[in-house]
């Protein structure tokens, strides 16, 4: 159970996060919908320890996260998928998921250049994790590419790769579908689909409305930086403050998204 | 990035390398440019991956050059326990410093690793010790068991052994759960934070890396000179390191070694320039500061990664060339 508990941020005289509380129970998919600025972005990092909040606290399982490193929060099982492209530029591709499972593994400059065979079994079994972690992205035949080469939409991938070859228990993805082409945005709305079943709790924040009410158990709405609405997609969707939210800030294109038309859908 | 350069210009390389010393009458040149490669070495490392440049890298070259001087002399340990031990001590130091040294950013940290080295120095000739106004001397020759070290040219081959196990560790580390970490941070330190890399310690670890590789080459150092004080170990040396790892190409093997000879080489030739018979005697001084300027300028115009790098992606760009 991940547990937010009336966190706040501000950034100068902005609030970009106010009295945030939300429970996440294990297991479950939630989408975390707002308006450009309403504070999706800053909620993560304060989940995966790039921020710290003002005030209030985070736990996961009752365990407070809130002195721990983000390094550390990786350790407990928290992994994030940033909203722009943090790769690892000069390194391959594979090179970039193996990155990902460091929280898992050991070792530092002494087995590095002595290499036990306890650390040649782990590098073996580093390989092969992150090279299925590809797999499951689609990447594996970019894997000895330089990750700088990627296009756009390929590297959006390998991110979740990273996050993958940590084998989190919460998964935060911001924006994972930004700068996908329509199949792309299909197979990785299947992937999230597929994760969430073998049991990984997923936070997922993405302006595409619709694929958040077709993948998510419940959503939290924020809007400057506050919880508006959390409901079953159904409900949210509905909510008279979320399409006035969206209407305010977002305009038609949102407006469009936030309708009952994508209830329908489902 | 990692490019290999081909086997064959490894080979030849070490072949020249090797048969050097014999054909050299005087091996000073040829002992200080091997060691500085060594010492480039770590800083391209440090520079390249850890983004962290450091102008007193000749701290600890003079950590590792004490340990053999107070080793040898005060303590009358073995040659080659002092050789072995220098790395290590001057490792530790490093991680010692490097904590607070290294949360210091870009330009700031440059400046704390030269005040470093000046402290350094200031020790080393105030704290008697440690030397004091006279310095070590009396520093034995290197020997391992009954056999001892008689003439300049067993310190070229040692120099080389030792650049030889530099390089051969950087290769395996950079390969290596380490050496990814270490590469991810110059990518991005939020992403590798994220991935579980303890960013702070990675540093901390790349910095002791490029510590004990400049401790070793102190130690040879103290040994082939045979004698270690404050004035041994400039600033000007320092920022010849920076140079060459700039000249070389940071974050590449290969980059420190062609870096140190690069500029040895040039060096070396503008001294002999400066000290033609009819120049006047401030000539040398001049010519020099102004190739240092001239060399950093025109590799930084030109060769903006270093050479290594640069010839690396020549190398990519012919048509059947596979990715190196
Ligand atoms: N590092 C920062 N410094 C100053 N202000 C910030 C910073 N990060 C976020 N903000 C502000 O905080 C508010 C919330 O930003 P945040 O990035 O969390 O929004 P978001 O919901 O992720 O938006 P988007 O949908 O555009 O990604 C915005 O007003 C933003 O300008
Ligand atoms: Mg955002």
């Amino acid at each position: 159970m991940l547990t937010i508990d009336r966190v706040s941020k501000h950034f100068g005289g902005v609030y970009a996060n106010r009295d945030v509380s939300m429970e996440v129970p294990d297991g479950e998919l939630r989408g975390v919908i707002g308006p450009n600025g309403a504070g999706k972005s800053t909620l993560f990092n304060l989940v995966a320890g790039h921020l710290r909040p003002d005030s209030g606290s985070v736990s996961l399982d009752g365990r407070p996260l809130d002195r721990m490193p983000p390094h550390v929060r990786a350790r407990h099982g928290v992994a994030i998928v940033f909203q722009g492209a943090r790769l690892f530029p000069g390194m391959t591709v594979l090179e970039n998921v193996m990155v990902g499972a460091h929280a898992r593994t050991h070792g530092g400059l002494v087995a590095a250049v002595v290499r036990p065979p306890s650390q040649r079994r782990q590098e073996r079994e580093t390989r092969e994790l992150a090279e299925r972690c590809l797999a499951r992205v689609g990447l594996e035949a970019a894997a000895q590419q330089p990750a700088a080469a990627l296009p756009l939409g390929q590297q959006r991938r390998l991110q979740v790769a990273r996050a993958l070859a940590g084998q989190p228990r919460v998964l935060l993805l911001d924006e994972p579908a930004s700068g996908l082409r329509a199949g792309e945005r299909t197979d990785l709305t299947d992937l999230v689909r597929e994760l969430n079943a073998d049991g990984m709790t997923i936070l997922l924040v993405e302006h595409d409305v619709g694929m958040v009410t077709s993948l998510a158990h419940r959503i939290t709405v924020l809007d400057l930086g506050e919880v508006i609405a959390d409901g079953t997609p159904a409900e949210v969707t509905t909510d008279p403050r979320v399409i006035t939210a969206y209407l305010g800030a977002g305009g038609q294109h949102a407006a469009q998204h936030t309708g009952a038309q994508h209830v329908a859908h489902r | 990035m990692t490019r290999r350069p081909s086997t064959l210009l490894v080979v030849v390389a070490a072949v020249a390398a090797c048969i050097a010393p014999l054909v050299l009458s005087d091996q000073t040149f040829f002992v200080h440019t091997v060691l500085a490669a060594v010492v480039v070495s770590g800083l391209s490392m440090l520079m390249g991956y850890a983004g962290q440049a450091s102008l007193g890298q000749g701290a600890f070259v003079a950590v590792g050059a004490l340990t053999v001087a107070l080793g040898t002399t005060r303590w009358g340990l073995p040659p080659l326990v002092v050789l072995l031990l220098a790395p290590l001590v001057a490792g530790m130091f490093a991680t010692v410093v490097g904590r607070p040294l290294l949360r210091l950013q870009g330009h700031y940290l440059a400046f704390g690793t030269l005040a470093l080295l000046l402290m350094v120095q200031t020790a080393m000739s105030s704290i008697d010790a440690l030397g004091g106004a006279y310095g070590v001397s009396g520093i034995p020759a290197f020997g391992v068991g009954g056999w001892t070290v008689t003439d300049q040219r067993p310190y070229a081959y040692l120099a080389l052994a030792c650049l030889a196990v530099v390089l051969w560790s950087s290769a395996r580390i950079v390969d290596s759960r380490f050496g990814r970490a270490m590469r991810a941070l110059s990518g991005s330190e939020t992403a590798a934070e994220s991935a579980g890399v303890p960013v702070g310690w990675t540093k901390v670890g790349v910095f002791a890396l490029s510590a004990a590789f400049a401790g070793l080459a102190g130690a040879v150092t103290a040994f082939f000179t045979p004698y270690v004080s404050a004035d041994s170990f400039p600033p000007l040396e320092s920022f010849t390191y920076v140079i060459m790892a700039v000249v070389g190409g940071l974050g590449t093997i290969w980059g420190g070694v062609v870096g140190a000879v690069v500029v040895s080489v040039l060096l070396q030739a503008l001294n002999t320039v400066s000290s033609q018979p009819g120049l006047p005697p401030t000539a040398a001084p001049i010519i020099q500061y102004a190739a240092y300027g001239t060399v950093l300028i025109i590799a930084l115009l030109f060769l903006p990664r270093g050479i290594v790098p640069s010839v690396g992606s020549l190398r990519l760009r012919r048509p059947q060339g596979s990715p190196a």
